[in-house]
């Protein structure tokens, strides 16, 4: 030891004597012993308080003993630690000082929450319990101070975690969390929903086997094995690739792979979250609206050509500028008719029966009686809809002009019967005409005739035959209702001969 | 405070014995009643590093040592008695 640590002023006689007496008094509990080998030691005079002393010394919880006027008398080393703050800066302090705010009530034997001030402006949430404390002849309490940061810290982790557990369960994607090394850690409802078989501990490819949607694609997969694509999809960005998933129970489905990273607190990257995004539908609505596109174009041409060459026709046929009007007028209000109707039914189709009451409806008596509709249930396709509805225009204004229409007490009788099935189904209508004016054969076609035998033949796939009874012409109509191969409009717009 | 009038006290101490508990809370308690705002106290455990007792050569825990203003004075035992304290550090009261 430096000689200038040791006082030049050794203690007196005085100071001696005093030091045995203050002994004999009782008036310490410890003495300094030299040794030579050791140095000093301090001997306690109560020797049991040792072990407890080493106890509170070495405890994790910060303690500290203070007066009855709230003075801090000691405090441990890990109060030390928790404040921040040297032994000499904390005794004599009072207590309520070390707190920030309000201080903590002590109660004995509760426990109570408050936020301990450390050096820097800095604090800490801790959980103070107290009791009453008896040394020698003073009372004093004991205070033992708990860091509640980790507990505090576990409590946002376990929050956090039920947040995004949260987030998994309602998510309408399927969403996985990946660990770095490509095995699923979390995943979501309708994650599980879609794995071949429970996600959590397996790779993403042994519960979500995949397969690539297009030649492009399946270029894309092709470039990692089954344990690439894994790793890669655990610790690279991967987007936009479209997929099906390999399984039976979604073999109709298309999906979106996605990948991002996940990072902690310090930016690393901890794994990814891989989602499966169901795009079944919007490439359902999509090839949809592409398909409506290519037959709205091919319909509006081929309704412009029907038109000009019902037109041209038309002029031909007609006498006069007003019979032309009345015609052509007439035959566009068919194809309005048609047309509407394929509106209302978003052009998926219509009934035999509703088109023939739709076109007639102009002409049915309000009993039924002048036009009887009878047959089974038939829905025509949607291409089959305007070449029908002009043929019946046609009859119905042959019937208005010449036939049963054309008197009070003429009536029409139209039947029909399906037959085949698939491609091969076809219809037999008949429509019988009854109480018009004597009919006689007419050596001319009329156009309205060669319209009919156009449209069945070229467009229905059909034939007609009409028989002129002199009771009433009969017509029997036979056309197929199945469609083209290609699901487009079959009207054509060639010219009537 | 200023260097003259200022008291600069140093409680040898070990851990909390009672007495050393004592000492503490009653030298805090004289020196704001007789003191105020003219002292300085250095708590000194020498449960921590009993070296530290020999530069004042402490023999006794605990023990008070006056080291300002000089000369030096000590006192042993836990301070309860408040003459016997103000009388032996030659405490003059405000």
């Amino acid at each position: 030891m430096p000689e200038s640590d040791i006082d030049p002023n050794p203690p007196l006689f005085d100071d001696a004597e005093e030091t045995v007496q203050a002994i004999h008094r009782g008036d310490v509990d410890a003495v300094v012993v030299m040794r030579s080998l050791e140095g000093p030691q301090v001997i306690l005079l109560h020797g049991a308080e040792e072990p407890y002393r080493v106890l509170v010394e070495q405890m994790s919880d910060g303690a500290l003993t203070a007066g009855p006027n709230g003075v801090v008398l000691y405090v441990n080393d890990r109060l030390c630690e928790l404040t921040g703050c040297s032994r000499a800066r904390l005794v004599g302090r009072d207590l309520a000082s070390l707190f920030d705010g309000e201080p903590p009530k002590l109660v004995p034997g509760v426990t109570v929450e408050a936020t301990l001030l450390r050096d820097h402006d800095d604090a800490m949430p801790v959980a103070v319990w107290s009791r009453p404390l008896s040394i020698g002849d003073a009372v004093a309490t004991l205070v033992r101070l708990t860091d509640l940061s980790l507990h505090r810290r576990a409590e946002q982790i376990a929050a956090a975690e039920r947040f995004a557990r949260s987030v998994l369960e309602q998510a309408t994607d399927a969403v996985v969390v990946l660990s770095p090394d490509g095995h699923i850690t979390h995943a979501s409802w309708r994650a599980e929903q879609l794995a071949e078989r429970p996600p959590v501990g397996c790779t993403f490819s042994e519960a979500f086997p995949l397969e690539a949607q297009s030649t492009e694609e399946i270029s894309t997969l092709m470039r990692f094995s089954t344990e690439s694509l894994d790793t890669i999809l655990a610790t690279k960005p991967f987007h936009g690739v479209e997929v099906r998933l390999r399984s039976e129970r979604n073999a109709n489905s298309t999906f979106l792979l996605s990948a991002g990273p996940l990072v902690d607190d310090h930016g690393a990257n901890v794994g990814s979250i891989v989602t499966l995004t169901d795009m079944t539908e919007r490439k359902r609505a999509e090839e949809q609206q592409t398909t409506m596109v290519a037959e709205l174009n091919h319909r509006v041409k081929n309704i412009l050509a029907i038109v000009q060459s019902v037109a041209a026709q038309t002029v031909r046929s007609s006498g006069s500028l007003e019979n032309f009007a009345d015609a052509f007028t007439g035959r566009l209000k068919a194809m309005a008719t048609a047309h509407d109707i394929l509106t209302h039914t978003r052009w998926l189709g219509v009934g035999l029966s509703e088109l023939l009451a739709a076109v007639l409806a102009p002409y049915r008596s309000p009993d039924g009686t002048r036009i009887s509709i009878l047959g089974p249930v038939v829905l025509l396709p949607a291409q089959a809809v305007m070449p029908l509805s002009m043929v019946i225009h046609e009859l119905t204004t042959n019937a208005a002009k010449y036939g049963a229409l054309s008197t009070r007490r003429g009536n029409i009788e139209i039947t029909w019967q399906a037959s085949g099935s698939g491609t091969n189904r076809s219809v037999e209508l008949v429509w019988q005409e009854r109480g018009g004016p004597k009919v006689e054969v007419d050596p001319t076609t009329g156009f309205g005739t060669r319209l009919i035998n156009h449209v069945i033949g070229h467009d229905l796939d059909g034939n007609t035959k009409a028989y002129f009874d002199p009771a009433g012409v009969c017509w029997t109509i036979r056309f197929r209702i199945a469609g083209p191969a290609d699901g487009r409009a079959a009207i054509s717009g060639s010219p009537i001969a | 405070m200023t260097e003259g009038d200022g008291y600069n006290l140093r409680l040898y101490v070990a851990g909390q014995t009672p007495k050393s508990i004592a000492a503490i809370a009653n030298l805090t308690k004289i020196c704001e009643q007789h003191l105020p705002g003219r002292y300085t106290i250095e708590i000194i455990d020498l449960m921590k590093d009993p070296a530290l007792a020999v530069r004042h050569q402490i023999v006794a825990i605990p023990t008070l040592i006056r080291q300002l203003p000089e000369p030096l004075k000590r006192i042993i035992g836990d301070l309860s008695n408040v003459e016997k304290v103000l009388i032996g550090l030659d405490i003059r009261p405000t």
